[in-house]
């Protein structure tokens, strides 16, 4: 199974674990991640907050670049998943904003595409018994509060999710994997997002209250799917435990960190010591 | 403003302005509130969804472009999600930020100040360097020293890169940036 892959920015550094552990877990169950040839920066939230024109043009490029390779694209951070699928529609849609674009990428893309996560080509194209069959190291015992926060799950026309307010594609990723998925009602709010830098009380009370349920429903940590999401319950934790005095103490994984260390691959090669909270106790069990 | 229910300017064309081919359902609005009821900001703006669907009807185009809303908006999606209508609130919120300039309080500006040091490096490098970004924005926000203490684990635990991605993408999307802001001074 071979697929274009498009890494994004976050990838590159603070989420360089959630990279290692795709392209790890990918090569076990022996499917290809072909990078996009000189792909650029999808325009993020900075880019639809100030211009629709940029925010169809970034993605755009990346996308006409992909069509050469003739393969379905494959995303993993969130938010580059919602841009690249939002301007893949708008572009297909809209014959005006298409002829504008070209113009200012110097490169034709008429739609036509399809941008999938990493958890859909688990899903449906790998499928989970085979996910089951390829598991070495069960993670019997583990219970695991499945987080997907907005980008996955909303607007409808671009979500990833049968269900946009219970989904399932990690939990049933996680079951497959041995763990428990815990039933927990805050898999799709939101963390707060960017607003860590800019408003960082708004994200230790949304990440905060995120954690702590999580805690509440009997998880022993978390997974996710979006480098933003990782990186406000991880990092901001011990801020979200200082301004409440309260310990939370869940260690917060990529779907794929657990996913590899369930398949046998070494803690180091899936980028395990570069998460904040410690999660060696759980994985010792 | 005081009071919001109060009109003190309309504009009949405002409706038309932000959404000239009907596309974001503003009208269909039924003011249910169930977008409010579930707003992840609904605890720190200033206009709630639902009452921003009713403002553009009405004209309000200062009070919106002047409201905290606009900028505590964190694009989460919930609103629309949730409408029996689909009023696209979200690409209201992205149309009004796109005809606003500054924030209306230095702790929103931050927000404005962010967004455009992730453009500037997106523009610069054709990826966004973080660290360069972080420290631009700590810079030109005054925040120097919140979560200084962080950047020694985040380096050492190879969480942020010292040096900027170097891609041969830079240059064509420097050019793209170019083209879509001489397009955007024509408009």
């Amino acid at each position: 199974m071979k697929y274009a892959f498009f890494p994004g920015c976050s990838m590159e550094s603070t989420a360089g674990d959630f990279r290692m552990s795709t392209l790890a877990v990918a090569e076990a169950l022996g499917v290809e991640l072909e990078e996009i040839p000189d792909w650029s920066c999808c325009g993020s939230t900075p880019a639809h907050a100030t211009d629709s024109l940029l925010a169809a043009s970034l993605p755009a490029r990346n996308l006409a670049i992909a069509q050469d390779m003739g393969k379905d694209v494959v995303v993993c951070c969130a938010s580059c998943y919602s841009r690249l699928a939002s301007a893949n529609v708008a572009l297909a849609e809209n014959a005006d904003l298409r002829a504008q674009v070209a113009e200012i990428t110097g490169r034709e893309y008429a739609g036509g595409l399809k941008i999938r996560h990493f958890l859909q080509v688990l899903n449906e194209d790998i499928g989970l018994s085979e996910i089951k069959d390829s598991v070495v190291k069960s993670l019997s015992g583990l219970k695991v509060a499945c987080y997907y926060g907005c980008l996955l799950t909303r607007p409808k026309e671009l979500s990833i999710l049968n269900d946009p307010e219970d989904p399932q594609l990690m939990d049933n990723i996680m079951a497959a994997a041995g763990a428990e998925p815990v039933e927990w009602p805050y898999k799709t709010e939101c963390c707060g997002a960017s607003f860590s830098i800019t408003r960082t009380e708004t994200v230790e009370r949304l990440s905060g209250d995120i954690l702590r349920m999580a805690k509440q429903s009997g998880a022993d940590c978390i997974v996710a799917a979006c480098p933003l999401c990782q990186s406000n319950l991880d990092l901001r934790q011990a801020d979200v435990e200082k301004a409440t005095g309260e310990k939370i103490g869940l260690p917060v994984f990529y779907f794929t960190q657990l996913l590899g260390h369930a398949l046998g691959i070494p803690d180091a090669a899936l980028g395990i010591n570069k998460l904040m909270v410690d999660p060696s106790a759980i994985l010792a069990r | 403003m005081n009071n919001p229910a109060t009109i003190t300017s309309v504009n009949q064309g405002l409706l038309e302005k932000l959404d000239p081919e009907g596309k974001l359902n503003l009208a269909s609005c039924l003011q249910c509130a169930r977008c409010s009821a579930g707003c992840t900001m609904r605890l720190e703006t200033d206009i709630l969804p639902h009452q921003m669907n009713r403002m553009v009807l009405m004209g309000m185009e200062d009070e919106l472009l002047k409201s905290k809303a606009i900028w505590t908006c964190v694009s989460c999606h919930t609103c629309v999600s949730r409408c029996p209508m689909k009023v696209d609130t979200p690409a209201l919120v992205d149309k009004l930020r796109e005809m606003t300039q500054t924030a209306p309080s230095q702790d929103l500006e931050k927000i404005n100040i962010f967004n455009n040091e992730m453009l500037k490096s997106m523009k610069q490098f054709g990826r966004v360097y973080e660290l360069g970004m972080m420290g631009f924005y700590k810079m030109r926000a005054r925040d120097l020293f919140s979560d200084l203490a962080k950047f020694p684990t985040m380096l050492l635990k190879g969480k942020m890169k010292i040096f900027p991605p170097r891609t041969r993408a830079a240059k064509s999307v420097s050019a793209i940036f170019d083209k879509v802001r001489a397009r955007r001074a024509k408009r």
